[in-house]
């Protein structure tokens, strides 16, 4: 039986009185991403921090690769990717030097640094200065440092957060690939969209807590509602009509009115995550 | 991919990007090297040598001294001839660089020697005493007369002389700043005062000389201003050194780049290390070119020097882990910069001034690394009169290197 990357049982984390995570549990196996799906200040960071040994649980157990996280272990962290949502990069330095540096700190002696900054699309600026980045860019370096040791478990913390849409399905593409090499990801987002097509699980957290935690398809099978959208000619207008699947008689009702000459159009419709959220937690994402 | 990574080798990589971040640091670069050239400059700019020319004040006045001796003669029943040249007898323009200020009371003169009172010449020769403390007002139309020597004759000093007395006392009363060639000039001048009042070769033996220093005796250790600046470059270097080092902190604390450091193998303690370690070693080496430059090693003193710098450069890192850790921005820094930094300087500038320094500026923890500097590089001090010195500066060192290693951790975890 394969051991999970990641492990988190029972865990609490307070900022004084504040409860930011509470009994939080779940398992993240070699492969896997698991998406992190909550509001700006639902807990997705301050998990990501104990989790990354940057703060100390206040309760609970997290699990490293079998180890246990919340002390300085040098073990771990040499296994450990971490993109965080602030771009903390060296900005004096330019981004192979930024690149040589970490992997100086993970004893990597001849790292491809410029083989890392070509899967992101940055070869041609690897000895320009980060601080004449564009923003995207600098997302791009973030993603390209939690890669540099290749780690066995990477941390990405809204790593797509504020990109242009091609930049942002760049770097998805490239999480992809990290996931297919064996690296377990714990991705935060606010994007359900971005949950939807990179996780193999979603977890949705709201106020601390996880609320609902299973594979997207799972999720909206289990809370959401199928359905199929008609569209009709109704003298010079169209009139639309819904019809819920799980509804007593809703066959019927579709095939009578796929059979109407006025049919235009006949969609099937699928619940979305951030629908799925609002159901379950009374709030949006943003 | 099992990997691991020696702390010595963790220690390596962050030294090395101190040293990239440092040299791209422009304005600290450009100030620190601005601050080396300055501080030299001025150096060579600052002349070389101490003016020597002395007012004396004499007590009581020349004029005063004669008149009770031609009195005293005339009743011995010397010549009247020979008394109208006594009376004729100059002797302010005979002794070169020298300059007579007469006072009535001696406590007054010795007073004006000490400072506690300021001697005014008016335009018409007249001497007004003024009480700085008392915030007297300044005589209108007067310069201030500069006393740094005095010498108190006994009221009846030619009757004595005359009589042949023994034990004629002639008190010279002298600033801690009096060089001794002048104090050996007043050895003549009171000899060739009393032969001259005299009229003749001296019939008694010479008067007793009795010198009274006020102040710290500086006797032969006259220090010109160029080499009071020595202590007070280096001293300046490391300050600037804060400056750049906490800068470099603030700048990692505030875009939070320490955190992504510590998502790695490397721990606090080794950010704590790189930084001290370059703190100190970049400061340690900018007084050392300073020092160096305005040739302040010798043979003897090389090393009693490094030491000073190194704690020296050891607390100035400790204050600059301190201020980056605090300032929450540029301005921020800039604020607790200042109230960290001007209170240290303050010891640096009492080299300027001859004296001791009060107690308070001697509890300032810099005063005593500052003290070694002034007594090595200026009195050729060796570590029999600088070892306290450097004891108090340890002290200190630790003090402030563990405040500041304390603080920047604290800071550092909170992030």
């Amino acid at each position: 039986m394969t051991t999970p990357a990641i492990k988190v049982e029972g865990l609490h984390f307070s900022y004084g009185d504040i409860e930011a995570v509470k009994d939080v549990s779940f398992e993240v196996m070699p492969g896997e991403i698991l998406g992190f799906l909550g509001p700006n200040g639902a807990g997705k960071s301050t998990t990501i921090k104990v989790l990354t040994g940057q703060m100390p649980p206040k309760s609970g157990r997290a699990e490293i690769l079998g180890r246990e996280t919340g002390r300085d272990d040098p073990e771990i962290q040499a296994q450990i990717g971490v993109c965080f949502e602030e771009k903390n990069l060296y900005l004096n330095m330019s981004a192979l030097e930024n690149l040589d540096f970490f992997a100086s700190l993970y004893g990597i002696r001849n790292p491809d640094s410029l083989g890392i900054l070509r899967r992101v699309g940055l070869a041609d600026r690897a000895k320009d200065r980060v601080h004449s980045f564009s923003k995207g860019m600098r997302q791009r370096m973030m993603i390209s440092r939690a890669f540099i040791n290749e780690p066995k478990v990477l941390f990405l913390d809204e790593p797509t957060d504020g990109l242009d849409p091609t930049t942002a399905a760049q770097i998805r593409t490239t999480i992809k690939e990290e996931a297919d090499r064996g690296a377990a990801i714990l991705l935060t987002t606010h994007d359900m969209n971005e949950a939807d097509q990179l996780s193999d699980r979603v977890a949705f957290i709201n106020e601390g807590r996880i609320v609902a935690l299973d594979t997207a398809e799972n999720l909206k099978l289990k809370y959401g509602e199928r359905s199929v959208k008609v569209r009709l000619r109704d003298g010079d207008g169209v009139r639309e009509e819904r019809i819920a699947l799980d509804e007593p008689g809703s066959s019927a009702r579709i095939a009578e009115l796929a059979a109407s000459p006025d049919l235009m159009t006949i969609h099937t419709e699928e619940a979305t995550l951030e629908a799925i959220f609002i159901k379950l937690t009374g709030r949006g994402l943003e | 991919m099992e990997r691991t990574v020696s702390r010595g080798a963790i220690l390596r990589a962050l030294l090395k990007k101190e040293l990239i971040a440092y040299s791209r640091d422009k304005l600290y670069l450009f100030l620190t090297l601005l601050t080396l050239v300055f501080v030299v400059a001025i150096f060579w700019i600052m002349p070389d040598s101490v003016d020597e020319t002395i007012t004396l004040a004499v007590s009581p006045p020349v004029e005063t001294i004669i008149a009770e001796g031609i009195e005293t003669f005339r009743a011995m029943g010397v010549p009247e001839e020979q008394l109208a040249e006594l009376q004729e007898t100059e002797l302010s323009g005979e002794q070169e660089g020298v300059e007579l200020v007469g006072f009535d009371d001696a406590a007054e003169m010795t007073a004006v020697i000490e400072g506690t009172l300021e001697a005014w010449r008016t335009d018409a020769g007249d001497l007004v005493l003024r009480d700085a403390a008392a915030d007297d007002p300044r005589p209108e139309g007067a310069r201030r007369v500069g006393v740094d020597i005095g010498i108190g004759f006994p009221r009846d000093f030619i009757a004595q002389v005359a009589r042949g007395d023994r034990g004629v006392t002639v008190t010279v009363y002298s600033d801690a700043a009096v060089p001794p060639e002048i104090e050996n000039a007043m050895t003549s001048f009171v000899r060739e005062a009393a032969y001259q009042l005299a009229g003749r070769d001296l019939p008694v033996t010479m008067p007793d000389e009795e010198t009274v220093v006020l102040g710290v005796d500086r006797a032969g250790d006259q220090v010109s201003y160029r080499d009071k600046l020595v202590p007070m470059l280096a001293f300046m270097i490391l300050l600037m050194e804060t400056f750049s080092m906490a800068s470099l902190i603030s700048v990692e604390v505030l875009q939070r780049t320490v955190t992504a450091v510590l998502v790695t193998p490397a721990r606090i303690g080794d950010v704590l290390a790189s930084k001290s370690i370059f703190g100190t070693g970049m400061a340690l080496a900018q007084g050392v070119i300073v020092l160096g430059l305005v040739g302040a090693f010798t043979a003897e003193n090389w090393w009693l020097l490094i030491v000073a710098l190194l704690l020296g450069s050891m607390m100035f890192t400790g204050v600059a882990m301190i201020v980056g850790a605090a300032g929450k921005d540029f301005l921020g820094q800039l604020f607790y910069a200042m109230a960290f930094t001007v209170p240290l300087i303050l010891p640096a500038l009492s080299v300027l001034w001859p004296g001791s320094a009060a107690l308070w500026v001697q509890v300032i923890p810099t005063f005593p690394v500052l003290d070694s500097l002034v007594n090595i590089t200026l009195y050729d001090a060796g570590w029999d009169e600088v070892w306290r010195s450097f004891g108090f500066a340890a002290a200190w060192v630790a003090v402030l290197y563990g405040a500041g290693l304390f603080t920047l951790k604290r800071k550092v975890e909170s992030l």
